[in-house]
């Protein structure tokens, strides 16, 4: 029993169980990236070059993984790997990529390559911090495979922060609305042109299907704000307007223009278009709702199709169009959402990391892009019509989005801060459950602007 | 086989020791770093912070949506107490008094929804909430009640008295089992005697059982309280996510919303102190006002 009570012993063991608790409980900050490598946890500060010039090291990439999977990334860096065989791909990626990678970030050690998509990811946030690599120079000296330079040849050009280029736009998405074409042809319901025409659309959808015709997500009211709104604003008030009130400035909000196109919500709310539940659905609950045909539209992006491909009802044809908001006589208009790869400021291995970016911007794999996606990639000249792999709505949408008669491009300056647009959206969801009127919510939205601006 | 001095105090820090390293580094460190965070303008995304003092703290007085939140958390703690301890009590005299053969199936089943996480529990609620597809709906419109359904988890007005169904159908169980700890340890003597004394089963409740289990009642309250306040973000994040218009935002949900999908960490921090000081101020306020004598008969 004395022997038990050993003095040294216990303060040994002791030791040695509070050894093995802080390695347990310890994180490098690389655990549950779902797909990433296993050998993930290797940051060793290799060199980005060897003796003869050529790239060589470990080249970290975080992508995040929603609605457009992963297939694409993993052919790029398949392709890279080949034409790198001296570079080791780390991969970090995953639908929580970004609160993983947080620590990293947090603690200057960051991946070399970023994409910027998903819950948890901020480029306006980033740029603040200082986080993100300046490409202004850089990115002048790139072309594609044909020869062409990249800048000129994106649909839509870089974002710039004080006129300064922090991030490349990879993906072009945009909001618009989605509707069962399958549904329409079979009731003859009518596809809108326009604001009336949606209206009137919905009444006979009302009517013929006893349904709320349009639904989005209340758990997310940015979604109606980018997929709805930004297009109405756009088309009533062209560019101007959307940076005016993207970036909060003082009366943008209050303006006669903004006011008429809120009342176009309001009228849509006491006219009863909108899905009564709505308030409390999330991302996949709103289209769940859509699928089932308990609604007839919702305004999200291009993800829709892949990231709901398991749960397509059979007979269930998407067909889709730029949000129709503007008056009649007005082209659509539509404004691009997107996802954004960079190169952090403190990239272990910028070369490797450059390197990766100037690969997977080609004309080839904007093509494949479309292909495993669904989605657009952000390069011009990608002739998507002879290919039997995209899916025809795609292609539509593409043949629309070129037709300036058709479809008007509006560009935002940079995405919209969350400390404006929560507000915001919290107050446009009272609207769309009929708590406020149009007037009490751009006093609201003026309010919040205010805020931010201090 | 009497133990030195030496080798008692040995003992002492090989229990204590590595439990209050393990306090040390779990508990005060962020409690203390949250403070030290409350007094910087930070995104919580990267190494640039800047010393704001008490920004964070005039913020936090100024912002309309803290009141709600507080309002909120206080709702779901009166309702919550009340809703689990009068249900748990009932449950516990019940399932021990009334010589109720089924008793341990009961025990089990009332017990289960504390073994599902409370994340589960939020997905499946959001289902029998849900307007079209729903249970409540659905039974609503079978017993002829059409009038009284609604979008229950997305109107303004319904939204946080929905979050107080799932939160308390989540919690009896553990305090029934608590209160039926305390009331088998009642001798029967006392109730054989009240009975002789002429007292119904109502007068033995009062006069009996419940003066002899107030320690485990008290205790319940305090744990309720408590984990309400710390915990109810939880709940509230998994079914409504604050929403519709911040109407079930309750402290822990807009501090989440604060620190990391808003990236104001240092405000975020300083709601977690907030969140301190009201729940040490109410569990103090609560032992005062819960204090009584001891029964013993």
């Amino acid at each position: 029993m004395n022997k038990l009570f050993n003095g040294r012993r216990f303060l040994l063991i002791g030791m040695l169980l509070m050894l093995a608790l802080v390695a347990a409980c310890s994180s490098d900050g690389d655990a549950g990236d779902g797909e990433a490598d296993g050998d993930a946890t290797e940051t060793s500060s290799t060199p980005s070059t060897d003796a003869n010039g050529e790239i060589s090291g470990d080249l970290e990439i975080q992508y995040f993984v929603g609605g457009y999977g992963d297939s694409w990334w993993k052919e790029v860096i398949a392709d890279f790997k080949e034409a790198y065989p001296d570079v080791n791909v780390i991969e970090h990626a995953g639908p929580n990529i970004n609160d993983e990678m947080r620590s990293r970030w947090i603690s200057n050690d960051p991946p070399d390559v970023v994409y910027i998509d998903g819950a948890g990811s901020s480029e306006t946030q980033m740029v603040e911090d200082g986080q993100l690599m300046d490409l202004t120079e850089w990115v002048e000296g790139i072309e594609l495979e044909g020869g062409d330079k990249l800048v000129d040849s994106f649909i839509v050009q870089p974002g710039k922060f004080d006129g300064q280029i922090y991030s490349l736009p990879l993906v072009f998405d945009t909001w618009g609305t989605w509707y069962d074409r399958a549904l329409f042809e079979e009731n003859g319901y009518e596809v809108p042109t326009d604001f009336e025409s949606f209206i009137s659309s919905m009444e006979e959808i009302k009517a013929g299907e006893n349904i709320d015709p349009l639904v989005t997500s209340g758990q997310h009211p940015y979604y109606f704000l980018r997929g709805m709104l930004y297009p109405a604003f756009s088309a009533a008030g062209g560019e101007e307007l959307l940076a005016d009130l993207i970036t909060g400035a003082e009366g943008a909000w209050t303006s006669d223009t903004t006011l008429e196109v809120m009342k176009k919500v309001e009228r849509l709310q006491q006219e009863g278009m909108f899905d009564s539940g709505l308030g409390a659905l999330n991302h996949t609950q709103s289209q769940m709702n859509f699928l089932l045909h308990e609604n007839a539209f919702i305004p999200v992006g291009f993800w829709l199709p892949n990231e709901m491909a398991n749960d397509i009802p059979e007979g269930f044809d998407f067909g889709f169009i730029p949000s129709p908001m503007q008056d009649p006589g007005e082209p659509f208009a539509i404004v691009p959402d997107l996802r954004p790869l960079a190169i952090a400021e403190n990239a272990e291995n910028p070369d490797a990391a450059k390197a990766f970016v100037e690969f997977a911007f080609t004309r080839e794999y904007a093509m494949s892009f479309s292909e495993h996606t669904g989605a657009i990639m952000n390069i011009t000249e990608v002739d998507l019509t002879e290919n039997e792999n995209v899916p025809s709505y795609l292609t539509e949408a593409n043949a629309m989005i070129n037709d300036p008669e058709q479809v008007q491009i509006y560009e935002k300056p940079h995405p919209m801060s969350a400390d404006l647009e929560t507000p915001i959206g919290n107050a446009l969801m009272s609207l769309m459950l009929g708590n406020m009127t149009a007037e009490e919510f751009v006093e609201e939205a003026e309010k919040a602007a205010a805020d931010y601006r201090n | 086989m009497v133990q030195s001095k030496k080798q008692k105090y040995t003992f002492l820090a090989f229990c204590l020791v590595p439990t209050f390293l393990m306090f040390a580094v779990f508990t005060l460190y962020p409690l203390f770093s949250g403070l030290y965070f409350s007094f910087f303008d930070w995104s919580g995304s990267s190494q640039n912070k800047e010393f704001i003092g008490f920004g964070n703290y005039i913020k936090l007085f100024h912002d309309a949506v803290i009141p709600n939140t507080i309002i909120h958390d206080y709702f779901l703690v009166v309702t919550k107490v009340i809703g689990i301890m009068i249900l748990a009590l009932f449950f516990a005299v019940a399932l021990t008094q009334l010589k109720i053969k089924e008793a341990p199936f009961y025990r089990i089943v009332f017990f289960f929804p504390n073994i599902m996480s409370v994340v589960v529990i939020g997905i499946l609620w959001t289902f029998i909430y849900n307007p079209s597809m729903g249970l409540i709906n659905s039974g609503l419109e079978f017993i002829g009640l059409e009038n009284w359904t609604r979008p229950w988890l997305g109107s303004e007005t319904w939204a946080l008295p929905s979050l107080v169904l799932p939160s308390i159908w989540a919690g009896i169980g553990l305090f029934m089992l608590m209160l039926m700890g305390g009331i088998s340890n009642v001798s029967k003597s006392y109730y054989e005697a009240a009975e002789m004394d002429g007292a119904n089963q109502w007068q033995q409740f009062w006069k009996v059982t419940l003066p002899l289990v107030w320690p485990q009642i008290k205790i319940s309250i305090l744990y309720i309280v408590i984990t309400t306040l710390n915990g109810s973000f939880v709940i509230v994040q998994v079914m409504t996510a604050g929403g519709p218009n911040n109407s079930t935002h309750v402290m822990g949900s807009y501090l989440y919303q604060q620190a990391f999908v808003q990236y104001n960490f240092g405000y975020g921090a300083t709601i977690g102190v907030m969140i301190l000081v009201l729940s040490l101020i109410t569990v103090l306020l609560l032992q005062f006002l819960m204090r009584r004598d001891k029964v013993e008969y």
